[in-house]
């Protein structure tokens, strides 16, 4: 049997090599932002990982969202699919959020995690809801009435995101906390944009090239399980 | 005694079924499938195992969503739209139900199961009339055991008549659904069942029935086949004996609602798991707090960190996994009760199955060990107004336990994460915890700003109620 291809393994490979080089540039070859205005400048490099981190994400949870929606209006293998593949990214984008973020924010800010700080507590929120589908999709046997309950709890993580904002908002008002220093600056370098743009197209190639690469695995065991169940039929009779 | 049977005076069906497509895993078990059930006939589906029997048996009850098709049941002249495809979803008129796994908790009483059966379908009944019908299949000696000591044969007897019971009582026509229930049986109750069979439909009842028995489909007037997710209707021979039954009972007002709440709370005082399970994790939360901090002076730090020690334990209680959760898993229990109940299964379950004593005596308790070196002032107006926060959390055990149920849904909820969902309900506790701060380092006041400990505690709760509401309606709709 022959090697397996799949343009969207290519599609992949060029995308983190894009995000490789945007980490080297980001690390070795960005310039360093004021040090007045930064409590950790150094730190801040992160930056070009972690914003398209939180970009692949949301394109993440909003395929799990839409999915989740279509299964649940029209019973749509399409919409499944979306719901399978989005949880998966969204969990991996998702975790580079809430890693790469506390990294950052242990240095810059003096604190790993801020519960007044709503972007934060919204992609953990949906992380977590991501994770739990990830996990269900392995353990569960498909069918209609799984497949029901997951987009359920699909639906419901997105509705728990304005809940979520809507606490977040009343606890930081409550709690101001972490003050962070006015800059000076107006604008940001175009060096840095430059290089934030790259890590935001890489990561962009790179959710292409999943997707399509998931979509197709997702195929490819349905097949496999179509083949499955003729054996399991031939050999009852 | 023969019930008039309004099929006489109008065709209407007692229940049918139409046009419906039902998925089971990843197979579609039954397309464009419309049955009917009519007044004083027995219909059996017949086929081998996986064709479609069960299926088709808990689509009549309304317990399985549909890809297409609707399930009506009709009663006094009106159609109930029990379930269909776009959602929409009614609970059904009273009915019986034994379902192929009993749906009976193992720590119900023979007697007690028998009184359910009956009030969730509007029948009172005294308890001679309940030694009565359990006398009719041999276990009226038994009436007082937990149907989990009894041997698989009387269960299999009881959860029978159980699904028979209503229909027996009954002054109106009724369904009773039974599923394999041959399934255990020994001869002689093969016989009663046969007889009861042919009894209640020559009073006017229907009686649907799901066997490969063929002893059992000989009593049947129709026999529908399913073979390649399509029915094959024939003849039934219609054999069997008939027997004298006990007179119908007094209607009642049919009660599933608080059938449910009391049914839950007669399982938790006979065997109470609950409480066990929730306070015995707080207790270990409020020892451990005291032997970290005991040599602290808690007053002197910020006192949210004492709040925080205070409101965990019931905050552990709240998020505990529910027993009502392993109980309607046992024997699909819970299927029974979702297919009596209707769309307010869910709703009801979530309320039934919180803890809603445990939060405030566990705060209090907790107040009281870890509260220490506080000064005599605070201590007292933390005692007049810690109830609040207390009861607030209440709020958030619903909400908990509307998440439990909703993982719980799954196949093999066993291996679902669920605390990874329980994650969002942080955030009412930081509300809880701030309000309580805010009592102790200022004293309760009655402002309306959103540092006010008593708009905390309303915050804490709306928030616990949209999540709540987020996980008892999107799923069922």
């Amino acid at each position: 049997m022959g090697e397996y291809k799949d343009p969207a393994i290519t599609i992949t490979v060029v995308g983190l090599s894009f995000a490789l080089v945007t980490a080297f540039l980001g690390f070795f070859k960005a310039p360093l932002v004021n040090p007045d205005s930064w409590n950790a400048p150094g730190a801040y490099r992160i930056l070009y990982w972690h914003v398209p981190f939180a970009w692949a994400s949301f394109l993440s949870f909003s395929l799990l969202f839409l999915g989740a929606l279509l299964w649940y209006s029209k019973r749509s293998e399409r919409g499944w699919r979306m719901v399978v593949i989005g949880s998966e990214l969204g969990l991996l984008f998702g975790l580079g959020v809430i890693i790469s973020g506390p990294i950052w924010g242990s240095v810059e800010w003096g604190v790993p995690w801020d519960w007044g700080d709503v972007r934060l507590n919204t992609y953990a929120l949906l992380t977590l809801v991501a994770m739990f589908l990830v996990i269900s999709l392995r353990s569960q046997p498909d069918g209609d009435e799984t497949r029901d309950t997951l987009a359920a709890v699909g639906l419901f993580g997105f509705v728990l995101v304005p809940i979520t904002a809507a606490a977040t908002t009343i606890w930081r008002n409550r709690h101001p906390g972490i003050i962070l220093r006015e800059s000076g600056e107006t604008g940001v370098d175009p060096e840095i944009l430059q290089v934030m743009g790259l890590g935001a197209f890489s990561f962009m190639i790179i959710f292409i090239g999943l997707v399509i690469l998931n979509s197709s695995i997702h195929t490819l065991r349905g097949e496999l399980e179509e083949m499955n169940r003729e054996i399991d039929s031939e050999a009852i009779n | 005694m023969k019930v008039p049977c309004r099929h006489v005076m109008d065709t209407s069906p007692l229940a049918q079924v139409s046009g419906i497509e039902v998925h089971r895993g990843p197979f579609k078990v039954l397309e464009e499938v419309s049955v009917s059930l009519g007044c004083g006939e027995v219909v059996a589906i017949l086929g081998e195992n996986g064709s479609g029997k069960t299926t088709l048996i808990e689509t009549f009850a309304g317990i399985l969503p549909l890809r297409s098709g609707e399930v009506i049941w009709h009663e006094g002249g009106k159609s109930i739209t029990v379930r269909d495809s776009e959602g929409r979803r009614n609970p059904p008129p009273p009915m019986g139900l034994t379902l192929q796994r009993g749906g009976i908790c193992g720590d119900e009483t023979v007697s007690e199961r028998l009184s359910v059966s009956l009030s969730v379908s509007g029948v009172s009944t005294e308890n001679q009339q309940i030694l009565d019908l359990l006398g009719h299949w041999g276990l009226q000696h038994r009436s007082q055991d937990r149907v989990a000591h009894l041997s698989g044969g009387l269960r299999r007897r009881l959860a029978i008549l159980c699904g028979l019971a209503p229909a027996v009582l009954s002054q109106t026509p009724r369904v009773a659904i039974l599923d394999e229930p041959s399934e255990g049986l020994d001869e002689s109750a093969k016989k009663t069942l046969r007889c009861w069979i042919r009894t209640l439909s020559s009073m006017g009842h229907g009686i649907l029935i799901a066997t490969h028995d063929k002893e059992i489909s000989s009593c049947a007037d129709r026999i529908l086949s399913i073979e390649n997710k399509a029915i094959i209707e024939s003849s039934g021979e219609s054999l069997g004996g008939k027997l004298q039954l006990p007179m119908p009972g007094e209607v009642s007002e049919q009660s599933t609602l608080s059938s449910l709440f009391r049914w839950s709370m007669r399982m938790e005082m006979r065997n109470p798991i609950e409480t066990v399970g929730r306070a015995t994790p707080a207790i270990v939360a409020i020892l451990l707090s005291y032997a970290l901090v005991m040599d602290f002076d808690l007053q002197s730090h910020d006192s949210r960190l004492l709040s925080a020690l205070i409101l965990a334990p019931a905050f552990i209680a709240s998020v505990s996994s529910p027993a009502l959760v392993s109980r309607l898993a046992e024997s699909d229990c819970g299927r029974w009760w979702k297919a009596v109940v209707g769309p307010m299964a869910r709703p009801a379950f979530s309320i039934t199955g919180a803890s809603i004593l445990l939060p405030i005596p566990l705060t209090y308790l907790s107040w009281f060990i870890l509260s220490g070196s506080v000064d005599d002032q605070v201590f007292s107006e933390v005692m007049m107004w810690l109830w609040i926060p207390a009861f607030a959390m209440i709020d958030l055990a619903i909400a908990a336990t509307a998440l439990h149920l909703l993982v719980s849904d799954l196949s093999r909820s066993s291996m679902a994460p669920a605390p990874l969902l329980l994650v969002v309900l942080v955030w009412p506790f930081l509300e809880l915890t701030d309000a309580l701060s805010s009592i102790i380092d200022d004293g309760m006041t009655w402002g309306l700003s959103i540092h006010e400990p008593l708009v905390t505690c309303i915050l804490a709760s709306l928030i616990s109620a949209l999540v709540w509401l987020a996980a008892v309606l999107i799923p069922d709709y």
